[in-house]
């Protein structure tokens, strides 16, 4: 779906923003982009639509490269999501949300509806909304008008900017929870820039840690953390390594190493598609069933801390 | 005794004059603003675009703002003439820093996540700039719209000084008669206008952000009615034209007297003398009110038409100061006596003909004459006091000031300073009688019409005479305002009507009965 082919880009002489950059992107994958600020990860997003120009290499978006679209057209079949929302002051809310499928042209019923029903998917009722200006919501409310502006015209690639970086924590942990509960957001292609590492491991299907304007290792959430590639990968994730382990791992990744227990009376609490963090919450007061593959488990705090010592083993 | 005429008589017999002048004045202040958001507007995008030539687009404009604004209309004049086009060009370029530098800092201010995201949304620079950038900036760029009004509000009664009208006209009028309620009928309209054009605007700018999407149109559609204000009493065309004075045109001595006496109505201008013989020499003007030692007639090649039926008084010149100061200075009077008979009226015009025409320094004109007269004495201690001369902004005013102050230091031990270009007869009078001047060059003529506002039947009574008007004048001053005149110099600079010579001698017109039955046949 995406793909960047040996980009360069630089703003000074002295050192490369992106340096001989290599990725590609599958249909309806969530990327994300981490690493600290100046490693080159927004520069990288921002060549996607073409905010910025790379100085060599190419990027296909849906297979065609990006250079032979007009700008204007590639960008209105991306959403794009910043963290501070960039919401226009001087539009409504349901405005604000309609301002690609205008530029689009599409006809005025249809963009109706499609703002109705975004505003109800992102509790956002139209309602009491629709006519709200940005500067009357709360952060995570404008936060929420953005993501639904980004997908008004249902762009199959959404770019999102630190999406929740301009959050309070509490409001940044809710808003995170729907994002990844919205259905609006499964099929997507999805690139997401973040310096959060939690939040990375979170949202990412992939991960792509940068460093310096290259990338220093990009695959699943559960590789980087098993397989660091070098030592910067290690010491990067090494402060929050057992939170995010036990938030990665789900309980069918441990199934090997759980030990059989059978015993009467459980009802089933978890499923295995729970992490280990859900699990262990769950465990604390009484063991727990699971069920798996046509299998089931009985489940306490001593059996999922081995089968976690034995799968780090 | 008359009752004294109050302001508001005087709006109601000028009523008329009031409405066009406001009309003109408001149809100026309206184009050039009009003018200046149609180019300022897209300079401020443009500039907002390249920032490299920023500094140097608004440079340009705010070295225009510091230009003074009676400067900045005198140059305009040899680019542009006379009349409206000019002072719309410099009330234009004085719109123009506030609009162009309001547009560029309202487009920088409009918050850079906005035009990103609408950028990244896919909106092209156009669409960026009407449905983001402009709206957003909308605001800012009124209130440089308001700025700019009101500034023009106030530069366009200047506009009075070269021909292009409105409430200037009264104002200018007012401070050369001594006319306070004229000058309050220029003054207080134009202030007015600025308060209720300030008012609107803010209205305007205050205005929900989204209505004033509506009035954006709205907005040019206004200016535009309001510029044509200026249209509206133009309506003499291809007349002859003359061109008087603010003071010449309100007085009983000026043209009041010449449609009275000899029924001459003609189309006409108001301009300040600094301009008026160059603009009949360049026939911008067919006819102008001049004084009649003025070196600039024999410049422009300008014939004075004959007075044949008496109406401009004798306007001899003498030294006029404040009893309290002769006493004082009892040296005072003697030395400037010196000068008493010594200028007749060729001499006045070929000294004003120096200094106007061949820009020579007043204080050297000055220096030559008395040295050709033998009165030029090496300056004496001047540790008897300081003596402060004024003068008017008139080439008579400046050589005379330098003449005395000559004269002072030379017979007298006093130290002598100038105070010359103190404007009209008002002001450098004001200044006399309040002690911030000793004594300054006035005309008799002047001080009959002007300063005591003579009952009609003495005027009629004595106008013909200079010597009675003289004795008359005398006695009125030191009885009214203790101040005394001095014996008179010589010269008559008197008003006079004056025309190209060749139209002169190709209409065979040689005095003013002969112009108005011209001007009536023509018309």
């Amino acid at each position: 779906m995406i793909k960047l082919d040996h980009v360069f880009k630089n703003f000074g002489p002295q050192k490369n923003a992106v340096n001989d950059l290599s990725l590609e992107v599958a249909d309806g994958e969530t990327l994300v982009l981490l690493g600290t600020s100046g490693c080159g990860k927004t520069t990288t997003l921002r060549m996607i639509n073409r905010l910025l120009e790379p100085d060599s290499g190419h990027i296909y978006v849906n297979g065609k490269e990006i250079r032979q679209l007009a700008p204007e057209t590639l960008r209105r079949n991306i959403g794009y999501v910043l963290q501070n929302t960039g919401l226009f002051p001087h539009y409504t809310v349901s405005e604000n949300i309609a301002i690609v499928p205008s530029l689009l042209q599409w006809d005025k019923a249809t963009i109706q509806q499609r703002v109705i029903t975004l505003m109800d998917k992102l509790h956002l009722p139209p309602v009491e909304y629709a006519d709200a200006w940005p500067q009357q919501l709360s952060g995570g409310q404008q936060q929420r008008v953005g993501l639904a502006r980004a997908l008004a015209a249902n762009p199959p690639v959404l770019l999102m900017d630190e999406p929740f970086g301009a959050l309070d924590p509490l409001t940044r942990i809710s808003v995170r929870r729907e994002f990844k509960a919205l259905d609006e957001l499964s099929n997507r292609t999805i690139i997401l820039v973040t310096h959060d590492v939690e939040e990375a491991f979170e949202l990412g299907s992939r991960i792509c840690l940068m460093n310096e304007g290259t990338i220093q290792q990009l695959g699943t959430p559960l590789e980087l953390l098993r397989r660091p590639a070098n030592e910067f990968v290690a010491a990067f994730l090494a402060p929050q390594r057992l939170l995010l382990e036990l938030k990665t791992l789900k309980i069918k990744d441990l199934w090997p190493w759980l030990p059989h227990q059978h015993g009467p009376g459980h009802t089933t609490a978890l499923s295995a598609d729970q992490n280990c963090w859900e699990a262990m919450e769950a465990v604390i007061s009484q063991p727990v069933l699971v069920q798996y593959a046509q299998e089931q488990k009985i489940l306490d705090g001593s059996g999922l801390m081995q089968a976690i010592a034995a799968w780090k083993n | 005794m008359e009752t004294k005429e109050t302001l508001f008589d005087f709006l109601q017999q000028q009523s008329g004059k009031l409405l066009e002048q406001t009309l003109t004045h408001t149809g100026l202040t309206f184009i050039s603003v009009l003018l200046a958001v149609a180019i300022g507007v897209p300079a401020g995008i443009f500039i907002s675009r390249r920032k490299k030539i920023s500094g140097l687009v608004l440079g340009f404009a705010g070295v225009m703002q510091t230009i003074p604004s009676i400067a900045l209309l005198g140059f305009m004049i040899p680019l542009l003439g006379i009349g409206p086009k000019p002072a719309i060009v410099a009330l234009f370029l004085y719109a123009l820093l506030p609009i162009i530098r309001n547009t560029y800092t309202g487009i920088q201010g409009v918050d850079a996540t906005v035009t990103e995201a609408a950028t990244g949304m896919g909106m092209s620079r156009r669409q960026l700039l009407y449905k983001v950038q402009l709206p957003l900036a909308m605001p800012v760029i009124l209130a440089g719209v308001r700025t700019a009004t009101v500034i023009n509000v106030g530069v366009a009664t200047l506009a009075a000084y070269i021909a292009a009208g409105g409430l200037g006209e009264f104002i200018f009028g007012g401070i050369a008669l001594n006319n306070t309620n004229m000058m309050l009928a220029g003054a207080i309209p134009a202030a007015l206008l600025a308060i209720l054009f300030d008012w609107l605007l803010s209205l305007l700018q205050h205005i929900n952000i989204r209505k004033t999407r509506k009035m954006v149109y709205l907005l040019p559609l206004i200016f535009l009615v309001l510029s044509s204000f200026y249209l509206l009493p133009d309506t003499y065309r291809g007349k002859m034209l003359a061109g008087f004075t603010p003071e010449f045109m309100g007085r009983k001595d000026g043209y009041l007297g010449l449609r009275s006496v000899y029924g001459l109505h003609m189309r006409t201008l108001v301009i300040s003398d600094m301009i008026m013989y160059k603009a009949a020499y360049e026939k911008k003007l067919d006819v102008i009110s001049g004084s009649s030692t003025d070196g600039r007639v024999k410049a422009f090649d300008l014939v004075v038409l004959e007075d044949d039926k008496h109406i401009f008084p004798p306007y001899y010149a003498a030294p006029i100061l404040r009893n309290t100061t002769l006493i004082k200075y009892p040296a005072l009077a003697p030395a400037l006596n010196r000068l008493a008979g010594r200028i007749n009226d060729s001499i006045m015009t070929e000294l004003n003909y120096q200094v106007d025409y061949l820009k020579q320094n007043p204080e050297t004109v000055a220096r030559d004459f008395l040295r050709s007269q033998h009165l030029l004495q090496p300056a004496g201690s001047g540790k008897g006091g300081t003596i402060r001369i004024g003068s008017k902004i008139f080439g008579d005013g400046y050589i005379l000031a330098s003449i005395y102050k000559m004269l002072i230091e030379g017979y007298t031990d006093y130290a002598a300073v100038t105070k010359t270009g103190l404007g009209g007869t008002k002001i450098v009078f004001d200044a006399l009688t309040n002690d911030q001047i000793d004594l300054y060059p006035e005309y008799t003529g002047t001080g009959l019409l002007v300063l005591l506002k003579t009952p009609q039947h003495v005027t009629d009574s004595i106008i013909g005479d200079k010597q009675k008007v003289y004795e008359y004048v005398s006695q009125a001053f030191k009885k009214e305002f203790d101040i005394v005149w001095l014996t008179p110099i010589g010269f008559n600079n008197t008003y006079a009507l004056m025309m190209r010579k060749t139209d002169a001698e190709k209409w065979h017109i040689n005095n003013i009965s002969a112009l108005t039955d011209f001007v009536n046949k023509r018309q």
